[in-house]
């Protein structure tokens, strides 16, 4: 498969303050990558230079094998993006914005791709509302339709779900699937939400103070955490738990009847078993194995107590 | 290469803001309406006054309707920078196909066209209310008014170059820059008026010798090319530097980001 986006050594600094550094990865056609970090890693400035409305201070973008800064007029037409912090012409109806993009991105056959994006983001029945009067989520699903307007091969994606409701953030992350397998085409994502990454990329990157500091797919970062989360209900014995508890050193929180006992995966059936030697009868069970979310935290975590 | 697909979305684009605002919509008719009664009668009066020369009622006018040339074109191209800003829409045009080039035609043909909308109807009103002929110039009314034309854009591209890089804290520019040059635009007066210094710096004016030369028509009838020849070669050099300019910003602006203005 050929890199849809090869970047190499991206920089940025403002003055003093880097903001990335010297930043390296690649997109392949149909992949999906996630790039996650804490407010300030360099997220958004990353994705500003990647569409050209900022200037890096070193490194090269390729978009589809093509110098980004030599060829932007072309590439700009094979790609597109969408932000929950961007906003549109405020007093604009829906229809108008749409029409005013595909005219932009010179849409062919305008009003028929419209209507299917109109119907795919259930808009039809606000098209002739204006902007400023739409909620959050609508507008957050306008903005989604103008990004895949003129069938981009790649979209860049700043919380595509960000103040969607549930239902819709759902048919949304269908409707990205649905893209990439049938057209193939490629996303780059940012997003808050773990499990929406989880779900939908492919590759994930971490940031950090503009440097990456992971990168690898979410099931790979997900197994380099061994802690896992054991939750027991134990209501009668729960005197009898809470002392075999403490004579371990297994940390654990305590809520009633309930305990949480942060344990290495590979450890749980110890657990159990001397829970069973200690004839402690617990009513409920739950074992939460270590995602993403763990991962991210983690190496977050590390980073800002190094 | 210019792609005038997008040249005309841009057009389209501009339409619809326009369409929507009323206040887009009454700076085309209201204003100059007010000035042009304001002013007309206040011409009028002064008529009265002095020995009944009706040539001052004619350089009032004159200089009130061709300033609008200039002040149109400027508006034009730095309220609708501005509309994008206070849009948040510069991301979403930038972040496109669409070439800095593009934007700038985009921008001089329909302020252009609202141009020419808000003189003609000045200058009906005017015929109407003071049976001023507005096209009295006849055929070199065409020049003076290209000439104009490039006045306002060379004056609009300087302002909206500040206005990219500096942001809304300075938007008064955008309604108040080309004001800069009006004193030494000799619109109402002549160019002998001014102090010695103002008659150098108004040399350097394209409009002053567009307004001069006016005013020659209307006292001795006679055209005088070599102020209109000056006027087109000082526009077009400062068109280009303004173009230049505007241009030097917005990359400058790139630097911190065009979402930051």
């Amino acid at each position: 498969m050929d890199n849809v986006l090869e970047v190499k050594n991206l920089t940025k600094k403002f003055g003093k303050f880097t903001a990335v550094n010297n930043l390296s990865f690649n997109i392949k056609e149909g992949e999906v990558l996630g790039l996650l970090g804490p407010n300030g890693a360099g997220k958004t400035t990353t994705i500003q230079i990647l569409l050209g409305i900022m200037n890096s201070t070193g490194g090269s973008i390729q978009y589809f094998g093509k110098d980004f800064n030599k060829n932007k007029e072309e590439i700009m037409k094979n790609i597109n993006f969408s932000s929950a912090y961007i906003s549109l012409p405020w007093w604009f109806t829906v229809s108008e914005i749409l029409e005013f993009f595909a005219r932009l991105y010179e849409v062919p056959d305008r009003k028929k791709r419209i209507k299917k994006l109109v119907e795919e983001f259930e808009l039809s029945s606000l098209i002739h509302r204006e902007y400023n009067k739409l909620s959050s989520g609508e507008r957050t699903r306008l903005l989604l339709a103008k990004a895949f307007l003129n069938y981009p091969k790649l979209i860049l994606l700043d919380e595509p779900t960000a103040s969607l409701d549930v239902d819709i953030a759902v048919k949304v992350r269908e409707f990205l699937k649905k893209e990439q397998k049938n057209y193939g085409v490629s996303i780059l994502l940012t997003s808050h939400n773990m499990s929406e990454v989880e779900e939908m990329c492919d590759k994930v990157i971490i940031l950090n103070k503009g440097e990456i500091i992971a990168r690898d797919t979410p099931e790979n970062l997900s197994k380099t955490i061994s802690d896992s989360k054991v939750e027991l209900l134990i209501k009668k014995d729960y005197k009898k738990a809470l002392t075999f508890l403490k004579k371990t050193d297994m940390p654990f929180v305590q809520e009633k009847f309930r305990f949480k006992i942060k344990i290495d995966e590979h450890k749980i059936a110890e657990l159990l078993i001397l829970i069973a030697q200690e004839k402690i009868e617990y009513d409920e069970i739950s074992i939460e194995k270590p995602d993403l979310e763990d991962f991210f935290l983690q190496t977050i975590g590390r980073q800002k107590h190094d | 290469m210019i792609n005038f697909n997008r040249v005309f979305a841009m057009i389209y684009r501009y339409w619809l803001a326009m369409k929507h605002s009323y206040d887009r919509l009454g700076d085309m008719f209201y204003w100059p309406a007010m000035d042009l009664f304001i002013w007309g009668l206040t011409g009028l009066y002064i008529v009265k006054l002095s020995t009944n020369n009706q040539n001052i009622i004619i350089i009032v006018l004159t200089g009130l309707i061709y300033w609008l040339v200039i002040w149109r074109s400027q508006y034009e191209i730095t309220t609708n920078l501005l509309q994008e800003m206070w849009d948040r829409n510069l991301v979403n045009i930038f972040a496109s196909p669409l070439k800095v080039s593009e934007w700038i035609v985009a921008v001089m043909i329909f302020g252009f066209i609202k141009m020419v909308v808000t003189v003609s109807f000045s200058g009906i009103l005017a015929l109407i209310l003071y049976s001023y002929p507005i096209f009295a110039y006849g055929l070199y009314t065409i020049p003076i008014i290209l000439s104009l034309v490039l006045t306002g854009w060379t004056a609009g591209f300087i302002v909206a170059a500040f206005i990219i890089r500096f942001g809304q804290k300075i938007q008064t520019l955008a309604w108040t820059g080309v004001a800069l040059i009006s004193p030494f635009s000799v619109l109402y007066y002549p160019l002998n008026i001014l102090p010695d210094w103002a008659q150098k710096v108004a040399w350097f004016i394209p409009s002053s010798h567009i307004f001069e030369g006016m005013r020659e028509i209307t006292f001795t009838g006679r055209i005088s090319y070599d102020k209109l020849y000056i006027s087109f070669g000082l526009n077009i050099l400062y068109l280009f530097l303004a173009l230049w300019f505007f241009n030097f910003m917005f990359n400058k602006t790139k630097k911190i980001g065009l979402d930051k203005q």
